[in-house]
């Protein structure tokens, strides 16, 4: 039966990959070895320092930590980034006689999708502590570390995959999603924040939560053969509790109905009030503009403005850069340069942060109904400016919320550094625009509206935004390099405006092009935007 | 007066298989036009190919006297869609929908939107024109699809099963709707799997089968002697009683 459901999953995954070039997945490869060679580097260096150490007392202590640290990762990185990983679609396979536990069964096997880094990450320190002679035992404790190290991920799996079934409920409720969200961001910029706070290190050291009672602590009591009558104890302990929530949880998400929530999201938006008030952000383009674009800027307004995925990114690009600059700042450790340039950062940070599900997807919510674009009378480049338009709507927003914030802040600010943010940001968003508009009609792909955890974008647009940032902000980058050599506001100012001004022409290039390639691909790009997943679910 | 839809050996290959093989129709003006076929007969690949949806890979399409894709612009004016997909913009009310299409045919902002409201009485979708279309059953979204579709009062509606869902009040108003555009002069163009409607309603019917039209001809011709267009549609399809070859069942 598993096998069935993994089966069915194989085969949607395949015809999804078969319309996908050889290029493509030749550059998703090489991404690939990059992103992991980076956590098995990470991993040989945690397998040296656990190897190489000596001291007991701190091996007791930092070996919990480590592994507190992967299962905060594990947890947490997941939600933030918006990637849950690989889920079960329940809504397609309870029509089926499958008993529950063995839908129980996948979905947490499939946790496994989400952080296979911090798997290499364990393996690394639980090698590390093999190699280490101080850890008692010899090559007797090997078994012991390896039962250990199982546990442990078996600990993660079913944490993670209660944690999951909570989140995707949780996050369908409007008024929690946000502040959720926030709170998530706050615990990942909590070490910045100590930081910042100026908290002694040593103080620090003395509260990490490492003794046997804490679940890594008694994974890492156990690993290292110490108190391991209690460190049983509180593990297996752990791990029947994190067994009784995770099932707790996935019965409860047996039952819900996401349609009836998103009834309740719906029928908020029903309200007079709500409306109206939308309505007269969304009328501004009609005082700019006149049909046909007026009335497309008009609906991606209206339409993004209500889909909660993009609503909660546009929240986090206001946001988030905010969280991680400001107390490097206030604490004076990111440096001067950080300091003269929070804002630039902080805006250029969120204009990233919007990219996926806006301009470098510019028709991902529309899926199907993106074949109206094809079918109205009305010229393909009209629906990319308008698209663009909207698009440049929420970047300048997210500018004004930043600097707005950032005023009340007690951080250095002055004209020309709010004038400095605002133009480096416009240029390079219409570098990334022009980007985005290719990538919009060469990697398509469908989003849902309701589902906040999907990822942006196709992996083939994951990997082409690695490439494409950096040489979208290149020209600004350049502007940067001459101030510091002609150390010149002036030179500064004057080679954004010609950035500016190549950017135009990039843009009407890009546009022409991806124009062209819209009409000659609408049928693959129609086929990418009405996909839907199989059985599992792809986050 | 050139033929509302003019169709010349029209080919569409998908993995070496012809969805659509040298296919060649003709409909008049003002006519209520079924065309019918089985599943993956090439039904909605046609559709497709005369909406410019999908390109043909051979043969020429004619809408109103305008060749596609050369004069699509000319043609998209004057056409009404309601295909097999969805194309509402879900995150838009009904309300919001169906303005936003008729700006797009170039209605005032007013005209549209008067338009709007009343095609949405008209479909007895009144009290739901300010809740999104996420939130519209599937009856519901075909009969907003219908209303887009007639906001332009165009001369050629192409429809891809556009009764589909839609319960019998619904598709009994859509029916008057469509045959009162005929009487109008407009012409239709739909495809359906309700073989009951589509003998009620055409005038004239082309049944498809492995992308080849098997029989064309009007109502009258098809329906010779007893039989029904049921009957006829079988025989054409060579549809068989497979399943009492299986024991089990």
């Amino acid at each position: 039966m598993i096998g069935a459901i993994l089966r069915a999953q194989w085969l949607s995954m395949r015809s999804f990959s078969m319309g996908s070039k050889r290029s493509g997945m030749v550059v998703s490869a090489i991404v690939g070895a990059f992103f992991y060679g980076f956590w098995l580097l990470g991993a040989w260096g945690l397998e040296e320092i656990f190897a190489s150490a000596e001291d007991s007392v701190w091996l007791a202590v930092w070996l919990p930590v480590a592994l507190l640290a992967v299962m905060l990762y594990w947890q947490i990185a997941p939600v933030v980034s918006a990637s849950l990983g690989a889920s079960l679609d329940l809504k397609k396979l309870l029509v089926y006689p499958i008993p529950h536990e063995k839908l129980f069964q996948v979905e947490v096997l499939l946790r496994l999708t989400a952080c296979v880094e911090m798997l290499i990450i364990v393996g690394g320190i639980a090698t590390g502590v093999m190699r280490n002679s101080e850890v008692g035992g010899g090559i007797v404790a090997v078994p012991r570390i390896l039962v250990v190290t199982l546990l442990f991920i078996i600990l993660n799996l079913l944490i993670a995959a209660g944690l999951r079934n909570l989140m995707e409920r949780m996050l369908l409720k409007r008024s929690l999603r946000e502040v959720m969200v926030v709170l998530l961001i706050l615990v990942s910029v909590l070490p910045q924040l100590l930081i910042a706070s100026k908290v002694n290190p040593d103080a620090v050291t003395h509260y990490l939560p490492a003794a046997v009672y804490w679940p890594w602590g008694a994974a890492g009591h156990l690993m290292l053969g110490i108190e391991w009558l209690a460190a049983t104890v509180v593990l297996l302990a752990s791990i029947a509790l994190a067994y009784a929530f995770s099932r707790w949880q996935f019965a409860i998400s047996l039952r819900f109905d996401p349609a009836s929530a998103n009834r309740r999201v719906l029928a908020l938006d029903e309200s007079q009030d709500r409306l109206s008030l939308l309505d007269r952000a969304c009328r501004v383009p009609a005082f700019l503009f006149a049909d046909p674009l007026a009335a497309i800027v008009e609906k991606e307004l209206r339409s993004l403005l209500r889909t909660p995925r993009f609503r909660l990114v546009f929240g986090m690009s206001c946001l988030f850069g905010l969280l991680i600059w400001t107390p490097r700042v206030l604490s004076g450790s990111g440096g001067k340069a950080t300091s003269d340039h929070f804002l630039t950062m902080v805006c250029v940070y969120g204009l990233v942060m919007l990219g996926q599900v806006m301009y470098m997807n510019a028709f991902g919510f529309d899926r199907s109904a993106a074949q109206a674009w094809f079918s109205l009378p009305v010229s393909f480049t009209r629906v990319i400016v308008g698209k663009n338009v909207a698009a440049a709507w929420f970047v300048i927003t997210e500018m004004l919320v930043v600097v707005a914030i950032a005023l009340v802040l007690p951080i250095r600010k002055s004209p020309v550094l709010v004038a400095e943010a605002v133009v480096v940001t416009l240029v390079s968003g219409v570098y990334l625009i022009a980007f985005g508009n290719l990538s919009s009609v060469y990697f398509p792909r469908a989003l849902s509206p309701e589902k906040v955890t999907q990822g942006g974008g196709s992996r083939s647009l994951n990997v082409i935004l690695v490439f494409c940032f950096p040489i979208a902000l290149l020209p600004v980058g350049l502007a940067y390099w001459a101030r510091y050599v002609f150390s010149s506001d002036v030179v500064f100012f004057a080679l954004l405006a010609v950035a500016a001004l190549l950017g135009a022409v990039l843009y009407w290039i890009a546009l022409g092009s991806s124009v062209e390639a819209a009409l000659v691909r609408r049928e693959r790009i129609l086929n990418e935007l009405a996909k839907s997943d199989g059985p599992v679910s792809i986050g | 007066m050139s033929p509302a839809i003019e169709v010349h050996d029209l080919r569409k290959v998908y993995e070496g298989r012809a969805a659509v093989d040298d296919l060649s129709l003709t409909v008049p003006r003002g006519s209520f036009f079924g065309f019918l076929g089985p599943n993956g007969a090439g039904k909605s690949t046609t559709i497709r190919m005369l909406t410019g949806l999908i390109p043909a890979d051979s043969g020429t399409i004619d809408l109103l006297g305008f060749r596609l894709p050369e004069q699509d612009m000319e043609i998209k004016k004057r056409i009404g869609l309601v295909p097999d997909e969805s194309l509402l913009f879900d995150r838009l009310t009904g309300l919001e929908f169906l303005e936003f299409v008729g700006r797009m045919y170039a209605l005032e902002r007013t005209q549209a939107r008067r338009r709007a409201q009343e095609l949405l009485e008209l479909f007895e979708l009144g009290d739901e024109r300010r809740k999104l279309i996420a939130g519209y059953s599937k009856g519901m979204r075909k009969r907003v699809a219908m209303a887009a579709s007639l906001i332009h009062r165009p001369e050629l509606f192409l429809m891809d099963e556009p009764f589909e869902g839609v319960d019998a009040v619904g598709a009994r108003l859509m029916k008057d709707i469509l045959l009162d555009q005929v009487r109008h002069g407009a012409t239709i163009f739909l495809t359906s799997h309700v073989l009951e409607v589509v003998e009620r309603l055409c005038d004239h019917v082309a049944i498809i089968n492995k992308g080849k039209i098997v029989r064309e001809g009007s109502m009258a011709e098809m329906r010779s002697g007893t039989e029904t267009l049921e009957e006829v549609f079988v025989r054409e399809v060579g549809a068989e009683r497979a399943f009492e070859r299986l024991e089990w069942l």
